[in-house]
């Protein structure tokens, strides 16, 4: 316990001293805060059904797919390219502590990145003064979105560090989260684009695609709808990954 | 750091050792001890195995068969209780960049288990120990490869551990970083056992109390120097000046046994030949020697026993090894 609370501190301390850190994170908040300024936007030319908030959390993906590997990239293939993780194991420190160490840091960075966003509903709120609509706030969806994507957060992430294991590459192991992330994420509703006619073999693969619907789920639990069966999933795939992740460091050469 | 009641006999053991990668064994049957506070040199060829052996005793390698033990605990079973005992300075030494050296020996020293308290001492007195404290506050990215290489004795030295292995560690030092280093390991003869793989067999002579030598990825000789010195090269070699031509020096030579040979002959001016004669082991050979060179009449100016070094025993302990496998 001790050595993950020292590494896990060793970990926030040089993630919030990189540049990279801050220049990623500029990056996301620009990127959603554009989202949210053309939904601002939309909303004041014409009603809409969905608040800003909403509109930002249902463009989800794209800072999953943009903004995470970026992190989750450098935590574990970087120490492996530099061979610093082989010197980290020598000491009494297990791969366990050494995983879910950087595996909390990156988790708590995106978490953090996630709870920065509320600054768009809060000053918009603020500006457009008390004549605005008062869903331009829109706390509940902002508390239920920033959960599920901590919830979401921990099988996301725990793929990314699982993909970094597998590469001295950072490059690399960006790339092939993203590809995991993609192939999560637009799974469930690719099977449902998909034309009734001729596709019945895949019929098979609905129902365990319908568990995969991320966007869909984030909805939920937007709208404060809390279905046990996505907790459990991103819970067991999360611990899946993050075993994995421990064998493959301990077997790294 | 953990403070043992008792003390175990060994320090370290490796019994049988081996590790193969599909069809290429890199070490077999690797089988040898070293005692507690005793400095032993790991030598060998390049791929003999010897980081091989270093990478399985410190844990980051599992063999294929065979057991090692640190300070009593098996380390492939109980691999955090015999990494309590160990600290391990890998060949090249990979270093954190983005890092002070202080701000890495100190989370070296906690994840070592040194207690809170005892950070910042233990830190001071190894930075001490490497002659680092002026650089403390100094990026790892903007060190030398010498002062890298103290960073990585430093953090072995952190938790005052049992056993040290280090891999090539005066690789990329100046001449007086060397002694600096050479000093301080010989000051831990007696509180630590040291396994020290080095490619300077002078190095290894002046510091260790007995060597190992590897070939092919296995143990080809391992004892005392004097041992190994006696085993492998029984012949002495006499360094000789005198006053003789070279058709002397060959009716000497047929006048002595047959097993004696001369060899590096050169003249080195107003009729003085130097020469060098491999004795037989037999000690009245040398007294034959000098009997003969007084019974040829030649005047004599020096007749030396050449002590063999370690470089000698280690290419008589390979070469044996490799005739071996040879035939």
């Amino acid at each position: 316990m001790r050595s993950f609370r020292v590494l896990l501190l060793h970990e926030l301390r040089s993630t919030w001293l990189s540049w990279t850190t801050w220049a990623t994170w500029a990056l996301f908040l620009s990127l959603l805060g554009i989202i949210h300024w053309y939904a601002i936007l939309a909303c004041s030319r014409t009603p809409m059904p969905w608040t800003p908030t909403e509109a930002v959390f249902r463009w989800f993906p794209l800072p999953l797919l943009c903004i995470l590997p970026l992190l989750t990239m450098r935590s574990l293939a970087e120490e492996r390219r530099a061979g610093t993780l082989g010197a980290l194991l020598t000491t009494p420190a297990s791969a366990l502590a050494v995983v879910t160490a950087k595996f909390t840091s990156v988790w708590l960075t995106w978490v953090i990145f996630w709870i920065s966003f509320a600054i768009f509903p809060v000053a918009a709120a603020h500006a457009l003064g008390a004549s605005t609509d008062p869903r331009i706030l829109d706390g509940v969806t902002l508390g239920g979105g920033i959960a599920f994507i901590a919830l979401s957060g921990l099988l996301h992430v725990s793929i990314g560090m699982l993909c970094g294991s597998r590469t001295r590459s950072p490059g690399l192991a960006a790339l092939m989260t993203f590809i995991c992330l993609l192939g999560l994420t637009v799974s469930g509703g690719l099977l449902d684009a998909l034309p009734s006619d001729g596709w019945e073999w895949l019929g098979w693969l609905k129902e365990p695609a319908d568990h995969l619907r991320t966007v869909g789920h984030l909805e939920d639990f937007a709208s404060g709808i809390i279905d046990s069966q996505p907790v459990v999933l991103y819970l067991t795939g999360c611990a899946l990954c993050l075993g994995l992740t421990v064998l493959a460091i301990e077997t790294a050469d | 750091m953990a403070d043992d009641v008792t003390q175990p006999e060994l320090a370290l053991e490796a019994n049988r050792l081996t590790k193969r990668y599909g069809a290429l064994t890199a070490i077999e049957d690797i089988t040898f001890k070293v005692g507690p506070g005793e400095i032993v040199g790991f030598l060998g060829p390049n791929g003999a195995g010897k980081s091989t052996t270093l990478r399985i005793l410190a844990g980051r390698l599992l063999a294929t068969s065979g057991r090692a033990t640190i300070w009593g605990e098996s380390v492939a079973l109980e691999p955090a209780k015999a990494k309590q005992h160990l600290a391990y300075m890998p060949e090249n030494n990979p270093l954190p960049e983005d890092l002070r050296i202080r701000e890495y020996l100190e989370l070296r020293a906690r994840l070592k288990g040194v207690e809170e308290d005892q950070v910042e001492l233990r830190v001071d007195q190894s930075m001490h120990d490497c002659d680092l404290q002026g650089r403390a506050g100094m990026l790892i990215a903007h060190l030398s490869k010498g002062f890298r290489q103290r960073v990585g004795i430093a953090d072995a030295l952190l938790a005052e551990p049992k056993i040290i292995l280090l891999d090539e560690p005066t690789i990329g030092l100046d001449p007086h970083q060397i002694l600096g280093i050479r000093d301080l390991l010989r000051s831990l003869r007696g509180k630590m056992a040291v396994l020290i793989s080095s490619h300077i067999l002078a190095e290894v002579e002046q510091v260790c109390d007995r060597v190992i030598i590897l070939n092919r990825g296995r143990i080809v000789a391992q004892g005392r120097t004097d041992e190994l010195r006696r085993d492998l090269l029984p012949s002495r070699g006499h360094r000789v000046v005198a006053a003789c031509t070279l058709a002397e020096l060959e009716r000497l030579t047929r006048a002595m046994d047959t097993q004696s040979t001369c060899r590096e002959v050169r003249m080195v001016g107003d009729g003085w030949c130097e020469f060098r004669i491999t004795l037989s082991p037999d000690s009245a050979a040398r007294d034959q020697l000098l009997s003969s060179l007084v019974s040829a009449g030649l005047r004599v100016r020096e007749v030396a026993e050449e002590q063999a070094g370690l470089e000698d025993i280690f290419l008589a302990a390979t070469r044996r090894d490799n005739r071996e496998v040879r035939t």
